[in-house]
């Protein structure tokens, strides 16, 4: 890789890598990450977001790469994954967190060695499983997220995240470029300052309710989407955060209305509650709407694998180019050659 | 042999005092949830329980800092129960493994602790046992830490496997391509040996835990037993309480309260008055007017009847008690509604399930307003006939009634106080300053919710005639009320 992905994490404790999709090389950057920390001591701990570290793919049945981490190493994995693991393992500790694989413990590698990750899959546990960690003398902790969930590693969780996409997402390059810019561009959404409704929000009894904040303090808003922004409340109100997902289809019958957008601030928790097509979140600028987070990931890298596990591969030069042209932050090429 | 539904347990005030108990191990939460009352042939068992609670309501703040890091001890603990049944026949896992050893080494840090507390309480229970040479087993090298790896000093093979690999390690990591590969190939191999004698070594540690598990066992019964019996301490030093003293079937109960209605009323800035009763075997009546007293004197007196024979010390003064075979408790709950039967039609049926009961011991029986819902004189003699038959069974029965002509078949006769010692000018002058509209409210203050024992023969008070006055009823009406009395 000519950049090294170890020095972009170095001004980070704790750091998250997500995958656009299966096989998009989360596992081969991990074990980069792994082994380019191990060279400058220290010690590592791992976990994951559900569970990941098969040899072979469970869902496409292809051929992957497991997690080789060296002696000294902290994991946190599920019970029933340990004779899949086979560094010689010293058990810590055990937790009150509980996966379909039996529960997490904790386990210090007293040899280099496999280990197959399954961990919790709730931000407050995966919060405290870092803190205990640290506790245990850990240097940096890595945790390697699962498909689909994506944004559980906001900044609440790690410090910083690594983003990997690559030719296993789709067959076109076309639809990867744009798709990848696209969920860059979810992931980076601005926090939204507002001290006042983050107070009201910690406030809030119903988690997926709504507020409407503004000039005239914060009020809680109930409805569709549409009836919230037709509302008395909504006028004059700068923000409107929104406790549930934020879903094309609640957002089509505001954007096919009226329904006065100016000026007003869209707010979700994080990234994982936008489930928005780039065409929606187009429209939703056009009509002077804005959106942000309560917790934003740190993005501070992106990789690409130009070889698909379905057997095609992009031309590694375009790929990597092309996608650094579309997003802020730096691209790396997981097979390339450090 | 209690036959209380959950609601009613709930209605008396049991559960209120069950969920109050937070015990700090797990060991003490399965004494909670397996709590059930002693049977009298446990009555040796129940009085060693109530004098060890005894030894520790009294005795606790001469050993308060050894029982504050106890309990701060108990409070890490883990189930390991099953653990250590399976360990009997299989052998265990490093996890499981891992989980025993730190149960060991809180233990190992428990036994001082529980010397030291021993030496102020001398409660009558078997001593925690010392299981140091358990500990021993699974921390050869004494580092005493709280984590566990199957070591090598357990097995010279598992030595040599390591160092294998560790060397083909130390390689991989300088290796690369073809060569790499081949090293990591013969390292899964070493690493399949590695495993497969761990496993032999688990087994082996496993077998010479064996012996020492009863010793483990023993200690989580214990332990239990002290988290329960710290938790009842603690209830009484909450609502207080006394040691009772254990009878062959009378029962006196002298200051009884009741925590959640005390508590209730405590909120409300009002204050609980104290029940006292004696009850024999054969039929008490308690009789007085609809204004709440007879169901709070009722439900204290089973709560604390059965507070007691649970091992706890009753929210009273002082208190005789015998110990039941059965505890039944007839009232108009909503279980009769729920099954579609009218409320009479539904006492009666659960009447006469618990009478066939009766007959299987000595039995604590509670009606609450038997035959309510029936017409008043078709109800009282229901209830004269029912006291008649109850008095002559082996039973202690109290039963609450408002019905006129029952006391006399029972054996004993209790009234609340009501409005007996009312001073009725004085009420009267209150009523003028305060307006009728508040009458209601100061009727109730001056109502006595206090019991006593009525001796000869007496009906039910006539406080619904003083009500009557007081709240100015019409004075035409009032007088037909007078001449039908």
């Amino acid at each position: 890789m000519a950049e090294s992905l170890s020095r972009l994490l170095a001004p980070y404790r704790s750091a998250s890598i997500i995958g656009m999709c299966k096989n998009a090389g989360k596992t081969t950057v991990l074990n980069r990450i792994i082994r380019e920390l191990a060279e400058d001591g220290g010690t590592l701990a791992l976990t994951s977001i559900g569970r990941d570290g098969e040899a072979t793919d469970l869902v496409t049945g292809t051929k992957k790469p497991g997690i080789y981490i060296p002696a000294g190493s902290l994991v946190a994995t599920a019970a029933d994954l340990l004779r899949l693991s086979d560094f010689t393992k010293e058990v810590v500790d055990t937790t009150p967190y509980y996966t379909p694989m039996g529960q997490v413990v904790l386990l210090r590698a007293r040899s280099d060695g496999n280990v197959q990750l399954a961990g919790p899959s709730m931000t407050a546990q995966l919060a405290e499983l870092n803190a205990a960690f640290f506790a245990l003398g850990a240097d940096k902790v890595l945790i390697d997220g699962a498909i689909s969930r994506k944004t559980l590693c906001s900044r609440r969780v790690t410090e910083a995240t690594v983003l990997c996409t690559g030719a296993s997402y789709h067959r076109d390059l076309e639809v990867v470029l744009e798709d990848t810019r696209h969920v860059v561009r979810l992931l980076t959404l601005p926090e939204v300052g507002s001290a006042a409704l983050r107070a009201a929000v910690e406030k809030m009894d119903n988690p997926r309710g709504a507020l409407l904040a503004g000039e005239n303090g914060v009020v809680p808003a109930a409805g569709s989407l549409d009836t919230i922004l037709r509302g008395k409340a909504a006028r004059g109100a700068a923000y409107l955060f929104l406790g549930g997902a934020l879903t094309d289809n609640a957002l089509r019958p505001v954007l096919m209305s009226n329904a006065p957008m100016k000026g007003l601030c869209l707010v979700v928790r994080d990234g994982s509650k936008l489930l928005l097509s780039a065409d929606s979140l187009e429209k939703l600028t056009l009509r002077g709407a804005s959106l942000r987070v309560l917790d934003s990931v740190n993005l501070v890298a992106l990789t690409v694998n130009p070889f698909s596990a379905y057997g095609f591969s992009f031309d590694r030069r375009e790929l990597k180019s092309r996608m650094a042209e579309l997003v802020p932050v730096p691209v790396i090429d997981v097979e390339e050659e450090e | 042999m209690i036959e209380l539904s959950f609601q009613q347990q709930e209605n008396i005030g049991f559960r209120y005092v069950l969920d109050s108990l937070s015990p700090c191990s797990p060991y003490g939460a399965e004494r909670v949830r397996a709590l059930r009352p002693y049977a009298p042939a446990e009555r040796e068992e129940l009085r060693r329980q109530l004098l060890n609670l005894d030894r520790v309501v009294r005795g606790q703040s001469g050993c308060a800092a050894p029982l504050g890091k106890f309990q701060r001890v108990l409070m890490t603990m883990k189930d390991v129960r099953r653990i250590a049944e399976r360990c009997r026949e299989e052998a265990l896992g490093e996890i499981e493994l891992f989980e025993l050893k730190r149960f060991l080494i809180q233990c190992a840090e428990l036994l001082p602790l529980w010397n030291e507390i021993q030496a102020v309480l001398r409660l009558d229970c078997a001593p925690l046992r010392d299981t140091a040479a358990a500990l021993d087993i699974l921390d050869p090298e004494h580092n005493r830490v709280a984590s566990f790896y199957v070591s090598e000093s357990y097995s010279a093979r598992l030595r040599a496997l390591r160092k294998q690999k560790r060397e083909l390690e130390e390689r991989i990591r300088r290796a690369a391509g073809e060569e790499k590969e081949e090293l990591q190939r013969r390292r899964l191999l070493v690493a399949a040996d590695e495993e497969h004698e761990e496993g032999r070594v688990r087994a082996a540690l496993s077998e010479s835990l064996r012996p020492s598990l009863p010793a483990m066992l023993a200690n989580m019964d214990l332990l239990g037993e002290l988290d329960l019996t710290l938790e009842k301490a603690a209830m009484t030093a909450r609502w207080g309480g006394c040691l009772p003293e254990l009878t062959e079937d009378e029962a006196e109960l002298v200051g009884m309260r009741n925590p959640v209605i005390a508590d209730a009323l405590g909120k409300r800035g009002k204050s609980f008055t104290p029940v006292s009763i004696s009850l024999g075997r054969g039929a008490t009546v308690l009789t007085g007017a609809n204004m709440g007293g007879k169901s709070v004197a009722m439900k204290t007196t089973v709560l604390n009847l059965l507070l007691c024979q649970c091992g706890f010390f009753p929210v009273a003064e002082r208190v005789r008690a015998p110990l039941f075979d059965g505890i039944y408790l007839i009232s108009e709950d909503l279980e009769s509604v729920d099954r579609g039967l009218s409320s009479f039609g539904g006492e009666i049926v659960r009447f006469n399930q618990v009478v066939e009961k009766l007959r299987g011991g000595f039995s604590l029986l509670l009606l609450d307003e038997f035959a309510r819902g029936t017409n008043p004189d078709e109800g009282a003699a229901i209830v004269q006939a029912v006291t008649e038959y109850l008095d002559r069974q082996n039973a202690v029965t109290l039963l609450a009634t408002h019905y006129d002509g029952v006391a006399e078949h029972g054996s004993a006769h209790y009234q609340v106080i009501g409005l007996r010692d009312l001073d009725l000018a004085q009420v009267r002058a209150e009523l003028a300053a305060a307006g009728p509209e508040d009458g209601v409210e100061l009727i109730a203050r001056h109502m006595n919710y206090g019991i006593y024992r009525v001796e000869g023969p007496q009906n039910c008070p006539r406080d619904a005639l003083n009500i009557c006055r007081l709240l100015g009823l019409d004075g035409e009406i009032l007088a037909r009320i007078e001449r039908a009395y």
